[in-house]
């Protein structure tokens, strides 16, 4: 009887110390593989990124450009210039900056926002991000804020 | 349908060929239940398609490159330079639809004639499981040639995954690969498009036509009160119903060779990360999400949405749970063909308005203007057309 127990005993510790062991071995194995599907971080050109097509734009216009691989739009107001993320806060959609109306539409599912990126009308649930502006000399640079 | 002499011999020699033999002659010579007919054939027919899209798309995948430089010229290479590469593109284009839409009609068969009712429960929902990967094939083929409508319909696809709570932001990164749909998400998706999704769907087929074969075909008759089918009166499998499949096998290459050279689908212009062209709009079989989310706004309306797109499937997968009435017959469950029409006609009403929306349409001599969420305004008739009239 002692010894059915001992051995009872014995068997079980071995289920769990394997249970155990497998355990790891599975962690070990699937770890490393999710871990590799996480994107390693990199984005475009970051800081300050220069506007080439600044002095070239007139009152009203706007150039798209990437900073960290993010699409943003600058815009000549009267006063200087605005830049703004062109990503669509609804889905991801790039807006265009319409001059005659001075507003920003998206061409996906008509989301509008006004000229400092409030929403006027449509699904997106926020405003556009705005974007930090510097002008030096005749160079305009935009970064995030 | 034996095999030739010389190998029954070979194999005979070698190995205990008796158990083969007999499991094969049992499958070959099964009794179909008598109502069984055309309706029947939507499953072959998606299985046909599935063998197809697997040939033409390896054939692909010769010349197929996945990089962002690479990819829109390899397809234009396919189509205009190698030997029928513009058929083997077509075929495979026009398969991932004529799939879908054959899933599709062999659910809706399923459902209207109750045969996925006890004891077919698993094999329900296994098809079910069959028809969400063979979706995620459309989405994850359709970045691959890198189009401008490619790109950007995965854009909204991939934005719409970081709208879920809580996982949402890591499950958008872990798709693309990054912040935006670049290299590394069409990296992904191809992989997931030739190497995951191939082997699960062909695992997830094997356990369905094992658990049909397992039960074989339902008979209109009552849960539980369902009788063998006698020999004399059963629709023998080999050669009636294989007859037919050999009918719809042929059928469907004229169709897809038809529509390949009557109406091919469009390379389009390479994807430029830095311009949305206008009316975006996704393949038919995700229109009805598409126009499903335009009406959830506000803070959490794109969650709400997702919930909205996410409740039919779920319904459809444990629906066998949830309708446990005994009778199969169509007139005698009133409550689960309404809900079925229900779902149906809400799903086509919401495709055709995901396809007007944005765009001018004539109807009887009158032209409309449809809004994003559908709602058609009459426009005066000496009114110019717009550019989005003839789409």
């Amino acid at each position: 009887m002692t010894q059915q127990s001992n051995e009872s005993t014995r068997r079980g510790f071995l289920d769990v110390f394997i249970g155990i062991c497998s355990a790891i071995t599975a962690a070990a194995v699937t770890i490393p593989g999710l871990m590799y599907l996480w994107p390693a971080a990199k984005g475009g050109a970051g800081g300050e990124v220069e506007v080439k097509g600044a002095k070239n734009l007139a009152k009203g216009e706007s150039e798209i450009l990437q900073v960290k691989g993010k699409a943003v739009l600058v815009v000549r107001t009267s006063s200087g210039f605005d830049a703004y993320s062109a990503i669509c806060p609804h889905l991801g959609c790039l807006v265009k900056w319409e001059g005659v109306r001075k507003e920003f539409l998206c061409p996906c599912h008509a989301a509008v926002f006004d000229s400092k990126g409030r929403v006027v009308s449509g699904p997106a649930p926020g405003p556009l991000s705005p974007y930090k502006v510097k002008e030096v000399g005749d160079k305009v640079f935009v970064s995030a804020v | 349908m034996n095999a030739p002499g010389w190998l029954q011999r070979f194999l005979n020699e070698r190995y205990n060929m008796e158990v083969a033999n007999t499991f094969i002659d049992k499958q070959m010579h099964k009794r179909l239940p008598p109502h069984t007919g055309w309706l029947h054939i939507f499953g072959s027919l998606s299985l046909l398609l599935f063998i197809s899209q697997t040939i033409t798309g390896i054939l692909l995948l010769i010349y197929y490159r996945p990089t962002p430089d690479e990819a829109h010229a390899s397809i234009q290479y396919i189509t205009g330079e190698a030997h029928f590469g513009w058929l083997y593109r077509q075929v495979h284009a026009w398969g991932a639809s004529l799939m879908i839409l054959g899933l599709t009609l062999h659910m809706i068969r399923t459902y209207f004639m109750g045969s996925y009712k006890k004891p077919r429960e698993l094999t329900w929902m296994t098809g079910v499981m069959i028809f969400v990967v063979t979706i995620t094939f459309g989405f994850t083929g359709y970045l691959l040639p890198w189009n401008q409508i490619a790109f950007w319909a995965t854009t909204v696809g991939t934005e719409s995954a970081a709208k879920v709570p809580y996982i949402g932001g890591w499950l958008q990164y872990c798709l693309r690969g990054g912040d935006a749909v670049t290299g590394e998400t069409l990296s992904r998706f191809f992989v997931v498009h030739v190497i995951i999704l191939p082997w699960v769907l062909t695992g997830l087929i094997a356990v369905h036509l094992f658990l049909m074969r397992a039960t074989n075909l339902a008979t209109m008759e009552r849960v539980g009160e369902e009788k063998k089918t006698p020999e004399e009166c059963g629709i023998p499998f080999f050669p009636v119903h294989v007859a037919k499949e050999g009918v719809v096998a042929v059928l469907l290459i004229a169709v897809l060779v038809t529509l390949s050279v009557l109406s091919p689908w469009e390379i389009g212009e390479p994807a430029n990360p830095l311009s949305t062209p206008p009316h975006i709009k996704p393949e038919w079989y995700f229109l009805p999400s598409y126009q499903l989310l335009k009406y959830f706004q506000g803070p959490y309306g794109a969650f709400m949405g997702i919930i909205a797109c996410s409740v039919p499937f779920a319904l459809l997968f444990f629906w066998p749970m949830l309708d446990r009435g005994k009778e199969r017959h169509p007139r005698k469950r009133p409550l689960a063909v309404g809900f079925g029409l229900i779902g149906l006609i809400s799903a086509l009403a919401l495709g055709y308005l995901g396809h007007v929306s944005g765009l001018e349409k004539s109807y009887f001599g009158a032209r409309y203007h449809f809004s994003e969420k559908g709602w058609p305004t009459r426009i005066a008739d000496d009114a110019p057309p717009s550019d989005s009239g003839g789409h």
